[in-house]
C-alpha cells in the first residue's frame, strides 16, 4: 500500500517534471528575441493600451512581452533605470519632472498615444437633470459650471464635517491635486465645502460608483477615458477656457493633456522595430473610452478588448504596421 | 500533451465565474440598505469624532508630561521617561504633532471598538469548543486577505473617509485580542479552577475572579498586539481617505519625495513604539505589583 503512494508521487513528480521542463524549453526556443516590458501604472486604460500594443509586438514582431504593474512612481523610476521599455500612457502633467527628464535624455518620448482627454469637476447627470426612470428628482437644476457650485453645499452634504459640503479632490500627488485645490481657494468654495483627498484612484472610483448607483449627489474630480466614464452619465462642470496665464492658479478649463508613448533609453538598441512601430501608435480618447465601456459591459478581459479593437479598428492601426505585419496581426486573431 | 492536457492543466470546464455574482450582489446591497448603512456610518462617525475631540483638547505639553510621567512611572526611571517625551518632541519637532494626534484619535477609536467585539468573543471562544472551530478559520481569514479586497466595498457601503478606516483597521486588528483573550484564559491551571467550583463559585465567578484575573498577562499582550496591528493599518487607511501621518506618507511615495515620505514614516514608528512600550510598561508593572503582593 504504502509502495503504491510512494510510486503514484514519483509518477506525478515526474509527469509534471517533464511538461515544465518542456514549457521552458518551448519558451527558450519561442523568445529568441528579447522581452520587451510594459508598464502598467493601475487604471484601465493604460492597461488596455499595453494588450494592444503587447498583441502586436508579440504577434507581428516576434518578441516576448511582459506588463509590470505598480503605482506611476514606481513604475516611472523602473522606466528611468531600463527595468520597463515601455509607457504606453504618460500623463505628462501628472509628472512634475518629465519635461525635464525628456529633456535631458534620460527617457525618449516617441509620440502622442491620444490629446484629447478631459478632466475636471464631475457631477451625475440626475443631480441637474433629475432622472425620472429611477425616481431622482433634480437637485441642483441650476448647476453648470464649477463657480455654481456656491452655495449648493446642502447638495452635497459631508457627513464628516456638519454644515458643510465635500468636493472629492485629486488623488494626492498627482500635479492635478494642487491644481483642483487652488481651484477650490479661488473660486470661493473653501467657506462651503470641504476638500476631500480620496486618497487613491481604486477609493475615489469606488465612491463615484457607489453614489450613482444608489443615485446620491456627488461631485468631485475625475477624468477621461476611464471605464467609470463611460459606464455612467457624469457631466464635466464647466469653467473658464483654458488660459495658460491662469491655469496652475486653478483659474480655468483643464486642457486636454497630451498623453505620450514612452521608452526607455535601453528601449532602442533592444528593439529598433518596435520602436518605429510605437512612434505611429496614435489612438484618441473616443477610442479607449469606449474599448473601457466594452470591458464594462461584458467583464471582458483588457486581451478581449484588444482583440475587439484590432477587429474593429483596422483603419486605425493598419496604418501603424507594414503588410507582413498587419497580416500576421490578422492571423494571430 | 493531447489527450492528458486535463492532467497537467486544470481543466477549464470545472471553473465558475464568481467575480460579477459578487459584484452585483454588493452594488444591489449597497443601494437596498443603504439608509441602514448610513446609520451604521453615522453612529460609528459619531464615535469616533467624540474620541477624536477628547484627544484634541490635551495640549502638546500636557501630552508630553503624561508621556514622561507614564514612562517614569512603569519603568521605574525618570531617563526612561525622559527619552519618551523626548521621542514624542521630535514628531512636533518634524511637523507632524496635528496630523499624529488625528492618527492616534483613529487608532484609539478602532482599538476600542476592536477591544468591545474581542474581548467577549475570545471569553466565548475559550469556553467552547465549536465556537473556537468557527471563530478560529474566520480570524486566519481576516489575518491573511490583502485588505484592498474588503477596504474598496467597505467605501461601496459606507463612502470614504473615517468610517470605512475605522472598520478596516478593526477587522485587521481584532484577531490578536480574540486569540490571546481564549489562549490565555484556557491555559489557566484546571486544578485552579476546580478548587474554585468546590468551593462553591457559580461559574461567572470562576470566569470572573479566577480565570480572567490569572490570564490576564496573556489578554494584555493580545491587546498590546492589537494595538500595534492598529497602527500597522495607518498607511492603508489613508489610501480610502482617512487624513493623518499616513495621508502624508501616500503622498510622498507618490510624489516621489522621499525626504516627505520618510519624515511621516518616522513619526509613525516613533508612535507605534511609544504605544508599545507604554502600554507594555503598564502591563509589566501590574506583574511587578502582583509579585510585591506575594
Amino acid at each position: 500500500m504504502r509502495n503504491d503512494i510512494k510510486i503514484l508521487i514519483v509518477l506525478a513528480l515526474s509527469i509534471s517534471l517533464m511538461s515544465s521542463a518542456g514549457c521552458i524549453g518551448g519558451n527558450l526556443a519561442k523568445n529568441e528575441k528579447p522581452v520587451i516590458v510594459f508598464a502598467e501604472q493601475g487604471w484601465d486604460s493604460v492597461r488596455f493600451h499595453d494588450a494592444v500594443a503587447m498583441f502586436i509586438v508579440e504577434n507581428a514582431f516576434g518578441y516576448g512581452v511582459e506588463e509590470v504593474g505598480g503605482s506611476t512612481s514606481v513604475t516611472y523610476a523602473a522606466l528611468l533605470s531600463g527595468e520597463v521599455d515601455v509607457f504606453m500612457e504618460m500623463w505628462t502633467d501628472n509628472l512634475a519632472f518629465y519635461d525635464a527628464d525628456v529633456a535631458d535624455g534620460k527617457i525618449i518620448e516617441l509620440g502622442t498615444n491620444f490629446d484629447d482627454n478631459a478632466q475636471g469637476l464631475y457631477v451625475p447627470r440626475y443631480v441637474i437633470e433629475g432622472d425620472a426612470a429611477r425616481g431622482i428628482e433634480p437637485l441642483a437644476p441650476g448647476l453648470e459650471s464649477v463657480s455654481d457650485l456656491r452655495g449648493l453645499k446642502s447638495v452635497f452634504k459631508d457627513a464628516e464635517t456638519p454644515g458643510k459640503g465635500r468636493i472629492y479632490g485629486a488623488i494626492p500627488g498627482w500635479q492635478v491635486d494642487e491644481i483642483v485645490y487652488r481651484k477650490y481657494m479661488l473660486y470661493g468654495l473653501a467657506d462651503d465645502y470641504c476638500y476631500f483627498s480620496p486618497g487613491s484612484d481604486a477609493a475615489l472610483a469606488a465612491a463615484f460608483a457607489s453614489a450613482y448607483e444608489k443615485g446620491e449627489p456627488i461631485v468631485g474630480y475625475y477624468w477621461e477615458p476611464t471605464w467609470l466614464m463611460g459606464k455612467y452619465d457624469f457631466i464635466l462642470l464647466k469653467d473658464a477656457p483654458y488660459d495658460p496665464e491662469l491655469f496652475m492658479e486653478g483659474g480655468c478649463e483643464f486642457p486636454a493633456v497630451p498623453c505620450t508613448i514612452c521608452v526607455s533609453t535601453k528601449t532602442p538598441g533592444k528593439a529598433p522595430d518596435v520602436v518605429e512601430f510605437l512612434k505611429k501608435y496614435r489612438t484618441s480618447s473616443e477610442i479607449t473610452s469606449k474599448a473601457l465601456a466594452y470591458i464594462a459591459d461584458n467583464r471582458a478581459t483588457t486581451e478581449d478588448a484588444a482583440k475587439w479593437f484590432l477587429r474593429e479598428y483596422e483603419y486605425v492601426w493598419s496604418g501603424w504596421l507594414e503588410e507582413k505585419q498587419i497580416k500576421a496581426v490578422k492571423a494571430a486573431l | 500533451m493531447g489527450p492528458f492536457n486535463w492532467l497537467l492543466t486544470f481543466p477549464s470546464a470545472l471553473t465558475i465565474d464568481t467575480g460579477p455574482i459578487v459584484d452585483d450582489a454588493v452594488a444591489s446591497l449597497s443601494r437596498a440598505w443603504a439608509p441602514l448603512f448610513s446609520l451604521m456610518g453615522n453612529a460609528l462617525l459619531g464615535f469616533v469624532n467624540s474620541i477624536q475631540s477628547v484627544v484634541d483638547i490635551i495640549p502638546w505639553w500636557v501630552m508630553l508630561g503624561i508621556v514622561f510621567a507614564l514612562g517614569w512611572r512603569l519603568t521605574r526611571r525618570a531617563s526612561r521617561g525622559a527619552a519618551y517625551a523626548f521621542m514624542l518632541l521630535i514628531v512636533g519637532i518634524l511637523g507632524l504633532w496635528e496630523l499624529m494626534y488625528i492618527t492616534l484619535g483613529l487608532v484609539i477609536s478602532s482599538v476600542l471598538i476592536s477591544l468591545a467585539i474581542g474581548l467577549p468573543i475570545g471569553i466565548l471562544a475559550s469556553g467552547s469548543r465549536r465556537a473556537e472551530s468557527l471563530i478560529k478559520p474566520a480570524l486566519d481569514a481576516m489575518q491573511t486577505m490583502p485588505t484592498f479586497v474588503y477596504l474598496i466595498p467597505a467605501v461601496m457601503f459606507f463612502g470614504l473617509g473615517k468610517v470605512p478606516g475605522v472598520i478596516a483597521t478593526t477587522i485587521y486588528a481584532v484577531p490578536p485580542v480574540i486569540r490571546l483573550t481564549s489562549h490565555g484564559i484556557r491555559q489557566v491551571d484546571k486544578e485552579v479552577v476546580e478548587a474554585a467550583l468546590s468551593f462553591g463559585s457559580t461559574r461567572a465567578q470562576v470566569l470572573f475572579k479566577v480565570q480572567i484575573p490569572l490570564a490576564l498577562p496573556t489578554i494584555m499582550a493580545g491587546i498590546n498586539q492589537t494595538l500595534m496591528m492598529a497602527m500597522a493599518m495607518v498607511v492603508t487607511c489613508a489610501m480610502i481617505g482617512v487624513k493623518g501621518l499616513g495621508y502624508e506618507v501616500i503622498v510622498g511615495i507618490n510624489r516621489l519625495e522621499i525626504g516627505r515620505g520618510l519624515k511621516s514614516g518616522i513619526a509613525i514608528v516613533i508612535m507605534a513604539v511609544l504605544l508599545d512600550r507604554l502600554t507594555q510598561g503598564w502591563f509589566s508593572a501590574g506583574d511587578k505589583l502582583k509579585e510585591k503582593d506575594e
